[in-house]
């Protein structure tokens, strides 16, 4: 709760900023907040605490995501800075960016179906604007009236779902409806099975699985490049782990009514986005094919659904989010701050013009691709581990094929660096900058040193 | 007799809604979908809802609705600008939601059996009780709402504003 | 002493790191000591541990670093070992590896790319000691792919050339190939023992029946992957093409030690193997095969790295042939010789090539024996070695390996012999085209033609003393000596020993088969020279006529052309559609239908959002109704 009042304090707060002309400190605040968000999470370490009769519950694998969230939020912002801060209406978009992170923060400890529908909605909203914040783009405005619209009729399915639930349990409490499906496990009726498959497709939009992934790629594509990198990081590990939520305290007590509809996602999506991406010429696009094959591999660990699923999640998505972040920040340097999506000649002669961030986009395709001993790897080695245990042998093993065909793509970026040559000039960065790209690569190499020291946080 | 005004205002509310995506003038459409909100006003009050019934006319049919319409003759809207689309893709998105309607009344199947859905509360929808839902129970959901809105706000204007450089 | 393990792998790490951030500020001669410093220390500590080995009845020394992973039932550590096959390994990779670091020094002075590529060298090192020093199958995983990582870096090293990046990128994919096997393979292996280490999986498999279905499954996997990394047929090609790297690269990767990974693998999992003969038998065919298969490609290739290239993946089939009669000790034996005689081979390839000036084909040179002695007579002792004329150290353990395959299958002894006598034709033939006759290059490079440095003659001298003596650490039994290498490293296969009963043959049937084979190959060594020395035949020229057998042979089987038009292209091809009908029939069609059908007004981009999001909605709806139809049938 803590958490959720400092963000929307920052929000608003970030409005006001607007007014009495301090915007030059939003930085600073917004970063403050950040920490003292990941603070707030340490301090309410195991407390386990049920809000307002019941609906919200942050017990430790709430506040462990509140807290990777700020983490990757952070480490977003200090990239994304020279983003937001080069058109006007900057506390606008401050705003935004918090009460996305504050819907983001719902999703993951909602204990109520309620909050869950409005931590959706408001991620959701703040992030129509965002994909359409660079107003003279006509790319940035198809992609915000495309998510726009295809969102709410993601929506509409969701509440329709919900609507159902309520009306066979008489409850939105997620713990009442657990208690209902184990009460009635051998006789569940039709209409709670097709509830679970709407809910289903409203939140399989959100990861952007498929087959409800298309808005993914344009909106991807199509959005400013940061505002792109936000989404498909933030949001992505927002929603799996909604999923994740709803599934462990309720569904999971009737897994045959919806593994198999799961699982066919799952395949749909590491097929579809590996294969797409193979054939992408522009990379912003390459790489929004591959957070749909991402978004693939963690629903493996939803299909498994056992004790490792929620560590294996939470290690997989904070290494993703990192690897990805870096990717696309040098994607948007090396596109020279431009929100059109480039080829990879874009990357050529990447190591001459700048070793470190040729370090870094290898690091990240490495580690995107799941190669040891990077810590994508082991995010990949948990989730399959997990899926594993539940005896899902088929699943993981085209998952293993699925990875395999991502190598190639992702590749040609390091080929591109390392051995085309280039003649443009040697890139200069901003300390900021070279702090993240060192940061992540540290993390990227380091949480592959002590993969079972976070997992263990998770159980 | 409430069987029959619940048949008769089911049937208007979906014929005007099919209306509403049928006609081809926009204004057409706005004028449409207010019968539907009507028609659906009607059935809260079957469900001895009168407060939900009156706000959803207010909120919906009133404000809404009106909105609708100024902006479409605001931008002078009402010609048939609507580009015509493939006889295929009509079909086909025709047939896919027969199918879908067909299946999701299939999935109702059985629902008779459900305990909750045979004793309704009668009295839920008054508004002492809602009141008291609302501001109790669903007290955060109630004012996360309101971030919401806040944020929705926040994103109309940014995206209306114009920049002056 | 557990301490000193740790210092084995950590040393070239640390090797890399200096290097590898050092940049361009270390000067070159200091980041190329310092590369082969590191790698010397290893070998002196390797050295240590191997004596303490040998002299205490210890089976093995290890340390745990730390719990890398603990997941549900599952852990894994990051525990190294040393036993006696790890060490001999060991040896190998840091005595061979140090030689070749130092060669490097010389080899590389003048590329601007050196200190990168002695990081790159350090790097590898390290990867392959992890290899074979892991204590369970996820360690050796790591290094696994470590090492093919460093190969890809290493064979595009010269990056410049195009189709050296091909050449990379093809060992890369073909080795993920191999990989998927060995990864689909680990997970067997956890599934079927709950465990990945050594210790318990090896104790566990002891109560398997012979021949049971999952230990066959396990261990073919694992052989997909020594196929992938250890160039066997059908996945070979990507070796002769990974001779883009520069030599020492080749030396050291692409002959004396990542190729054996597959090896050591098959040697490290010996009990699973020999309780499963089925796939024993299949690794014995492949690895026979491969040996007269590429013995026959070696006759007609001109380049002399190519020549080189296909003896490895010919003597690698050896090694396999052996490992596949359950002959580990004499795979491992053939291992180090190769080591020796193969890495002398290509460092000396690397001083010629060097001495002509970037040039490999073998038609245009000759007569380089008086230019370059020293080269010369080290290279012959490494032809002497692997062609197998005693007392050399080819001769005793190719022998070893021909004896086993008489005792266990006729057939693979002729086969075996027959390859023997291809690879004694082909390596005397790329030796006196060289180093014999007149020169055939231009007049420039005649003058340009030097001795090398000391820094690579040097390494010669010492890998050519070693392809000398390093025969004795195994002489045959029939000889009435001890058999060094067996009764060292007999308490890693005893298991296997107890089960599986080596097929004798009687001392002077052993004798009669060393003979007749030294006969033949010294009669094809005379049959070389008189071709090549005495009538001065030439090889023909790329694109002279030729018969249909050799045509076949000097276009290496057509495999390459095979897997592309078999493979790669209805790869591609369904790649294309999939482009092609996705990307440009749907979705494109759609949106430029619409668009075209209106004008190109302002509204343009509105009616672009229509016609695709008609088309994304319809999918979903559709996707819904489908998921709705499946739960209630």
């Amino acid at each position: 709760m803590k958490s959720l009042l400092l963000l929307s304090g920052l929000g608003v707060g970030a409005m006001v900023a607007e007014l009495i002309n301090i915007k030059r400190f939003l930085f600073p605040l917004v970063c403050l907040g950040l920490i003292a968000t990941i603070g707030v999470s340490i301090y309410d370490w195991n407390t386990d605490i049920h809000l307002f009769n019941n609906m919200l519950r942050l017990d430790n694998f709430a506040l462990l995501f509140t807290a990777s969230l700020s983490l990757i939020t952070l480490l977003w912002l200090i990239g994304a800075k020279k983003y937001i801060e080069t058109e006007t209406s900057i506390s606008d978009k401050y705003a935004l960016t918090m009460f996305t992170l504050l819907g983001a923060f719902i999703m993951v400890s909602y204990n109520n179906f309620t909050m869950l529908f409005i931590g959706i909605e408001i991620l959701s909203i703040s992030l129509y604007v965002l994909a359409g914040s660079k107003k003279n783009d006509l790319f940035s405005n198809e992609a915000a009236l495309k998510y726009f619209l295809m969102g709410s009729f993601a929506t509409g399915f969701l509440l329709f779902g919900i609507a159902l639930i309520y009306g066979v349990t008489g409850s939105f409490h997620i713990d009442v409806v657990g208690e209902y499906c184990r009460a009635n496990a051998g006789n569940i009726p039709t209409m709670f099975v097709a509830a679970i498959v709407l809910i289903i497709v409203g939140l399989a939009f959100k990861v952007s699985a498929a087959p409800f992934h298309f808005w993914a790629p344009d909106v991807y594509t199509g959005s400013p490049t940061m505002v792109a990198s936000f989404m498909i990081t933030v949001v992505k590990t927002a929603a799996i782990v909604a999923f994740l939520r709803l599934f462990f305290a309720a569904f999971g007590y009737i897994p045959g009514t919806w593994q198999a509809i799961i699982s066919v996602i799952t395949v749909l999506t590491m097929y579809i986005g590996n294969v797409t991406a193979v054939f992408q010429q522009n990379v912003k696009r390459m790489l929004a094919y591959s957070g749909v094959a991402h978004a693939g591999y963690l629903l493996i660990a939803l299909v498994a659904l056992t004790n490792l699923s929620g560590g294996a999640i939470f290690y997989y998505t904070l290494v993703y989010s990192i690897a990805t972040l870096m990717a696309f920040h040098i994607l948007y340097i090396v596109s020279d701050n431009k929100n059109e999506g480039v080829g990879f000649e874009a990357f050529n002669g990447l190591a001459k013009r700048n070793p470190l961030m040729a370090l870094g986009i290898t690091v990240s395709m490495l580690s995107l691709a799941g190669i040891p001993p990077l810590a994508g790897f082991f995010g990949k080695y948990y989730v399959f581990t997990a899926a594993l245990e539940a005896g899902r042998y088929k699943l993981v093993i085209l998952a293993v094929i699925a990875s395999l065909i991502s190598v190639y793509y992702y590749f040609k970026i390091i080929i591109a660096a390392y051995y085309h040559k280039s003649n443009k000039a040697p890139i200069e960065l901003s300390p900021a900058h070279r702090f993240l790209y060192i940061a992540s690569i540290f993390l990227l190499l380091f949480l592959a040193l002590a993969p079972d020291f976070l997992i263990r946080w998770a159980k | 007799m409430t069987l029959y005004i619940f048949y008769f205002l089911s049937f208007l509310a979906v014929l005007s809604a099919f209306m509403v995506v049928y006609s081809k003038n926009p204004v057409h459409s706005v004028l449409y979908l207010i019968v539907t909100f009507f028609s659906i006003a009607g059935h809260y009050i079957l469900l001895n809802a009168q407060f939900l019934a009156a706000v959803h006319i207010i909120v919906y049919a009133g404000a809404i609705m009106v909105l609708f319409l100024y902006v479409i003759m605001m931008f002078n809207l009402n010609k048939e600008a609507e580009p015509h689309k493939d006889a295929y893709i009509k079909l086909a998105a025709t047939i896919a939601g027969g199918i879908f309607m067909i299946v999701l009344i299939g999935s109702l199947k059985g629902v008779e059996h459900i305990e909750n859905l045979n004793t309704p509360n009668q009295s839920a929808g008054l508004i002492k009780n809602l009141g008291n839902v609302l501001y109790r129970d669903y007290m955060l959901p109630f004012e996360m709402a309101s971030i919401l809105f806040l944020s929705a706000m926040v994103g109309a204007v940014f995206l209306g504003k114009n920049e002056l450089k | 002493m557990t301490k000193l393990v740790a210092l084995v792998p950590i040393l070239p790490l640390l090797g890399f790191v200096i290097v590898g951030l050092g940049g361009k500020k270390l000067s070159k001669s200091l980041s190329g000591w310092i590369a082969s410093g590191v790698v010397l220390i290893s070998f002196v500590v390797s050295l240590i541990l191997f004596f303490h080995l040998n002299q205490n009845s210890e089976q093995e020394v290890s340390i745990k670093l730390f719990d890398w992973i603990a997941a549900g039932r599952f852990s894994a550590d990051l525990t190294l070992m040393v036993d006696p096959l790890t060490s001999i390994f060991l040896l190998v990779i840091t005595g061979v590896g140090f030689l070749i670091h130092l060669y490097s020094i010389g080899y590389m002075h003048d590329d601007e790319g050196h200190n990168k590529f002695f990081s790159y060298l350090n790097l590898f090192v390290f990867f392959m000691l992890l290899l074979v020093m892991g204590s369970n199958f996820l360690v050796m995983y790591v290094g696994w792919e470590g090492v093919g990582l460093c190969s890809y870096l290493l064979i595009g090293f010269w990056h410049k050339n195009n189709s050296y990046n091909n050449a990379a990128k093809k060992a890369f994919i073909v080795n993920r190939i191999g990989d998927l096997g060995f990864l689909l393979g680990m997970f067997l292996i956890y599934v079927t023992f709950g465990s990945l280490n050594y210790s318990e999986v090896f104790s566990q498999a002891k109560f398997y029946v012979s021949d049971e279905p999952v230990l066959i499954a396990i261990t073919l996997l694992l052989f997909v992957g020594a196929v992938g990394k250890s160039a066997q047929l059908p996945l070979y090609t990507w070796l002769p093409d990974a001779m883009a790297g520069p030599t020492p690269v080749s030396a050291l990767i692409h002959a004396a030690t990542m190729v054996t990974a597959g090896i050591y693998m098959v040697a490290r999992s010996n009990i699973l193997y020999t309780l499963a003969p089925t796939s024993l038998h299949i690794v014995a065919l492949i690895g026979v095969i491969t040996a007269v298969f590429a013995a026959t490609i070696g006759l007609l290739q001109n380049d002399i790295k190519k020549v080189l290239a296909y003896s490895t993946v010919s003597q690698l089939g050896y090694m396999f042939l052996a490992l596949g009669m359950g002959a580990y000790t004499t795979a491992v034996f053939h291992v180090v010789t190769h080591a020796f005689f193969k890495a002398l081979l290509f460092l000396g390839a690397g001083s010629v090539i060097h001495a002509m000036g970037g040039e490999q084909d073998i038609r245009k040179m000759g007569g380089l024996k008086s230019h370059l002695p020293t080269t010369y007579l080290t290279f012959l002792i490494g032809t002497i070695a692997i062609s197998g004329i005693p007392p050399f150290a080819g001769f005793f353990s190719k022998d070893e390996i021909l004896a086993h395959a008489f005792a266990h299958n006729k057939i693979f002894w002729l086969l075996g012999l027959g390859g023997s006598v291809l690879t004694a034709f082909y390596m005397f033939r790329l030796l006196y085209l060289t180093f014999f006759g007149s020169f055939r290059g231009t007049h420039h490079q005649q003058q340009h033609l030097h001795e090398s440095p000391k820094s690579i003659t040097i390494p010669l001298i010492v890998l050519a003393a070693l392809s000398v003596v390093g025969g004795f650490i195994g002489l045959p039994e029939a000889f009435h000596t001890k058999h060094l290498l067996k009764s060292f490293l007999s308490p890693v296969f005893a298991d296997s020993d107890l089960r599986m009963l080596p097929a004798e043959i009687t001392h002077a049937t052993e004798y009669a088969l060393m003979a007749l084979a030294i006969i033949i190959v010294i009669v094809v060594v005379l049959l070389a020279r008189n071709k090549y020395v005495v009538k001065g035949e030439l090889p023909l020229q790329d694109g002279a006529p030729m018969t249909a057998l050799p045509k076949l042979i000097a276009h290496k089987y057509y495999v390459d052309e095979i897997y592309d038009s078999f493979i790669v292209k209805p790869l591609h091809w369904i790649g294309t559609i999939f482009y092609r009908f996705m990307d440009i029939q749907v979705i494109d069609a759609l949106v430029n239908f619409v668009g075209k059908a209106t004008v190109w007004s302002s509204d343009r981009v509105r009616l672009i959002q229509t016609g695709k999001i008609g088309y994304y909605v319809f999918v979903m709806v559709l996707s819904v109704a489908l998921l709705l139809l499946y739960i209630s049938y």
